[in-house]
């Protein structure tokens, strides 16, 4: 139990990004391997944000004097999830994009059914 | 003295801006990234003699390292950056013609932001900062690939998003990883405690991080989009595609292996997945009959000789790959661009079509031979010399493996001579010879194949001052600790 | 059978990735560069927000960049689901009835104020450029849903876009040749947490605010009219 205690979040981490690579790798609607993207990003994300935790510690912002700064959790991962985060929402709308126009051109999502290239 | 930040500051200024101009002229879009690449090559030309007496280092913002983030202009960085930024200027001139259909406004900007994102690829010193550089490079040229909106082009562009996304996802992973062990986030700060963990946990992360950028660069098992969306980009985006993007992929690898984690005992087995690519690669276009198939497949067995030949890690070795990214970023991006007109002409990418293409268009064929000839590596060529270096970095470093493995990438070589001498044949010994009317390709067109084909042969012959840069640039490599020290002063 | 491969290729993924987990304790203090910029903040930047200030002015090149993928993701969408003439809509969009009508106008200023207020407090609360563009984006995503008879031109938007990602570099270059170094803080630090402080943070995110509201705008619009 212990051991579960002390890894939560990271056991959740995990969990996230196999389950999105598991989509990717599984499914063949073609939405569904971008929702597995998705899923990918936001376990990475969120295994960052871990690694920068404090047990019992405060958001890094000086908001009222006589806050101590040794209970502050780490202010880097979150600056580097806030780019990671961007840099998820940027793929997904490209990748919905592209799954609009195919949808336009093949009239289905099946990734089956979209191969003139060989896979 | 001019700060090399601007290298990356003055194409990302114009990128923001090129949407305003295209409002006011829509003919002045197609100037903005031949310009922007102007100033980067002459910026970049002009600062290689400081760099090779002294690495460059710049601090953004004014904060000292491992606090802030750093640019390390160094022989590699500089040489990678003249690359790109003739290159990218060769590429857009060709593109003030090439590109007609779509929004050419929106093409120019995302041409443009690739190359930024290839530039500050190569000359940060901040292994997040890489990441985020290494994303404008991918999604940019996600966009690039389907530019077109054709079935193959959409295609293809879906399926290299999501390999793409992978892979850049387990780099991510892996930076989390480097930041849960060490704490920080600038390379040679991790490079100076790396050894401090046990090897489990690294080799685990440099895995993560290895496969992740191996996406990009197209190494053997990952290299599944690279013959799709090479072929169905629009021609300029695959010369570019094919002689930077890739090239960044392998540049990344190499810095995350020697300087960042200093892991060579892992290179036997690089070694032997670069020349297990090269051969898939070679033997993959020797059945192909779309040209631009060929040369994507032919493009991932340069990279695997070149991932071979920095695997030997002498310094012959590296210098001899540094030497093949040349040879193969001009020649390929030769091929490319001609076989764009070709195709152009002719409509079809089939190349029996080619028949009669030497009278046709002599020019841009001539400019196909020489490029050709450089990629197999015949003596006049700039091929020739990278070639012989490779072989002969192989035969220096000895032992059974390398040995064998040279030799390997010699039955590659003559594979790749035998589909190249098939479609030149094809270009001048086939079809009638009568009632040919020339239809060359436009002289905008036509300077990009000058200027590269010059190149290749001057190189080929006077290799000397290519090779000044290279001994450098090798030393960056090699000399780790010196790298450290020159950062955390 | 895929799935069987999908499974074991996990199983093995899983496997290599226990060991440098293992090694990262979780939620102890253990950060040599976080508690430099923790103890040191206030005297460095002025910001009473630490991240913001890693964000903007530590680690301000990797905002830049981010910047610059929003940017690339609205232009490759529209340049992807660009239409070659400008359909005139022939189809008369239903009108939305009076009380959607009516609560989106009444809402729609509030969002963007409320937005504004996010990325312009950047320094002191939690919250920042990203956060209130999305925001802004979000009180578009509301006209585009509810009020469909008012048209927002792309085209504006993607003029407001590209000023201020020139701003930003702009802002990037004026450091560089006041001081030498790119994206240096040059404006005064003034007193913690007061709205004029923290040097250029307050600028750079009002630029970042205004080019991520007309960035998700611009994309949500486009997946919106081009879809159809």
């Amino acid at each position: 139990m212990s051991f579960l205690n002390a890894n939560t979040y990271y056991i959740a981490a995990f969990g996230l990004i196999f389950i999105g690579l598991y989509i990717v790798m599984a499914k063949k609607n073609l939405v569904k391997v971008v929702i597995g993207l998705s899923f990918v990003d936001s376990g990475i994300n969120l295994l960052l944000i871990s690694i920068g935790y404090i047990k019992g510690g405060t958001a890094p912002i000086f908001s009222r004097p006589g806050i101590s700064p040794l209970k502050m959790v780490d202010p880097i991962p979150q600056a580097l999830v806030l780019t990671a985060i961007v840099i998820g929402v940027a793929v997904l709308a490209l990748a919905l994009s592209l799954v609009v126009k195919l949808y336009q051109q093949y009239g289905t999502l099946d990734i089956r059914k979209i191969r003139g290239l060989k896979w | 003295m001019v700060n090399p930040v601007l290298l990356i500051a003055v194409p990302l200024g114009l990128a923001f801006s090129l949407p305003i101009f295209g409002l006011i002229s829509k003919r002045l879009e197609k100037y903005l990234p031949v310009i922007a690449m102007l100033f980067n090559l002459s910026l970049s030309v002009y600062l290689v003699p400081r760099v090779l007496t002294h690495p460059i280092i710049v601090y953004i913002g004014g904060w000292a390292p491992p606090f802030g983030i750093d640019l390390f202009v160094g022989p590699v960085g500089i040489f990678f950056s003249v690359i790109i930024a003739l290159v990218g200027l060769l590429v857009s001139i060709y593109a003030m013609d090439y590109i007609k259909e779509g929004d050419t406004g929106k093409y120019h900007v995302l041409f443009l932001l690739l190359l930024t994102g290839a530039q500050g690829v190569v000359l940060t010193g901040d292994i997040f900062n890489l990441f985020v550089f290494y994303e404008i490079l991918c999604i940019s040229s996600y966009a690039l690939v389907g530019y077109l909106r054709d079935r193959d082009g959409l295609e293809s562009a879906i399926k290299y998003l999501v390999q793409g996304s992978i892979g850049t996802g387990l780099v991510l992973t892996g930076i989390a990883f480097i930041y849960g062990l060490y704490g920080t986030l600038n390379m040679a700060d991790i490079a100076r405690q790396i050894n401090s963990i046990k090897p489990a946990a690294n080799f685990i992360t440099l895995a993560l991080i290895i496969t992740g950028l191996g996406v990009e660069a197209a190494i053997f098992p990952m290299n599944a989009w690279l013959p799709d969306a090479h072929s169905s980009a629009p021609s300029s985006i695959s010369a570019i595609l094919s002689g930077i993007a890739i090239e960044i992929g392998v540049y990344a690898i190499a810095r995350v292996i020697f300087t960042i984690f200093g892991a060579t005992d892992i290179l036997s087995f690089v070694a032997l997945v670069g020349i297990i690519t090269l051969l898939v690669g070679e033997m993959s276009a020797l059945k192909q009959n779309n040209i631009k198939r060929m040369l994507a497949y032919s493009s991932t067995g340069q990279i695997g000789l070149i991932v071979f030949a920095f695997a030997i890690a002498t310094s012959y070795g590296i210098e001899a790959g540094l030497f093949q990214i040349l040879n193969h970023s001009l020649s390929k991006a030769l091929l490319f661009l001609a076989a764009g007109y070709m195709i152009y002409r002719t409509g079809s990418m089939e190349i029996s079509s080619f028949e009669g293409m030497g009278k046709r268009m002599p020019l841009t064929s001539l400019g196909f031979t020489i490029g050709a000839f450089s990629l197999i590596g015949l003596p006049p060529f700039a091929g020739f010399a990278s070639k012989f270096l490779i072989v002969k970095a192989a035969l220096t470093k000895g032992g059974g493996l390398y040995t064998c493995l040279i030799a390997l990438a010699l039955v590659a070589t003559v594979i790749e001579g035998a589909y190249f001498f098939r479609v030149v044949q094809v270009l001048y010994f086939r079809g009638s010879n009568e009632n040919v009317t020339r239809q060359e390709a436009p002289v905008v067109a036509l300077v990009p194949f000058f200027v590269l084909a010059v190149l290749i042969i001057a190189i080929g012959i006077y290799p000397g001052p290519v090779m000044h840069v290279l001994n450098s640039a090798t030393s960056e490599f090699v000399h780790r600790i010196a790298y450290i020290q020159g950062v955390l002063r | 059978m895929r799935k069987i491969i999908a499974l074991i290729f996990l199983a093995i993924l899983l496997w290599g990735i226990t060991k440098p987990v293992s090694r990262i304790p979780f939620g102890t203090n253990k950060i040599k560069v976080a508690e430099h910029y923790i103890t040191k903040d206030i005297t460095e930047t002025g910001a009473a927000n630490v991240v913001t200030s890693v964000v903007v002015l530590y680690r301000g090149f990797d905002t830049l960049g981010e910047v610059t993928i929003l940017f690339i993701a609205a232009i490759g969408l529209a340049s992807i689901l660009y239409l070659p003439r400008k359909k005139v809509s022939d189809e008369v969009l239903e009108e939305s009835s009076l009380i959607l009508r009516t609560g989106c106008r009444f809402l729609f200023p509030l969002i963007l104020l409320f937005g504004a207020y996010i990325f312009v407090h950047g320094h002191l609360t939690p919250g920042g450029g990203f956060q209130g563009g999305a925001i802004i984006a979000s009180g578009f995503a509301l006209i585009f849903l509810s009020c469909r008879e008012r048209v927002v031109s792309t085209v504006k938007l993607g003029v407001v876009e590209s000023l201020a990602g020139m701003t930003f570099v702009a802002v990037g270059l004026i450091g560089l040749a006041t001081g030498g170094y790119f994206l240096l803080s040059f404006l005064p630090k003034g007193t913690l947490n007061m709205l004029f402080s923290a040097g250029i943070i307050p600028v750079i995110y009002v630029a970042i605010g205004f080019k991520v509201g007309s960035e998700l705008a611009g994309i949500i619009g486009n997946l919106m009219e081009r879809t159809q």
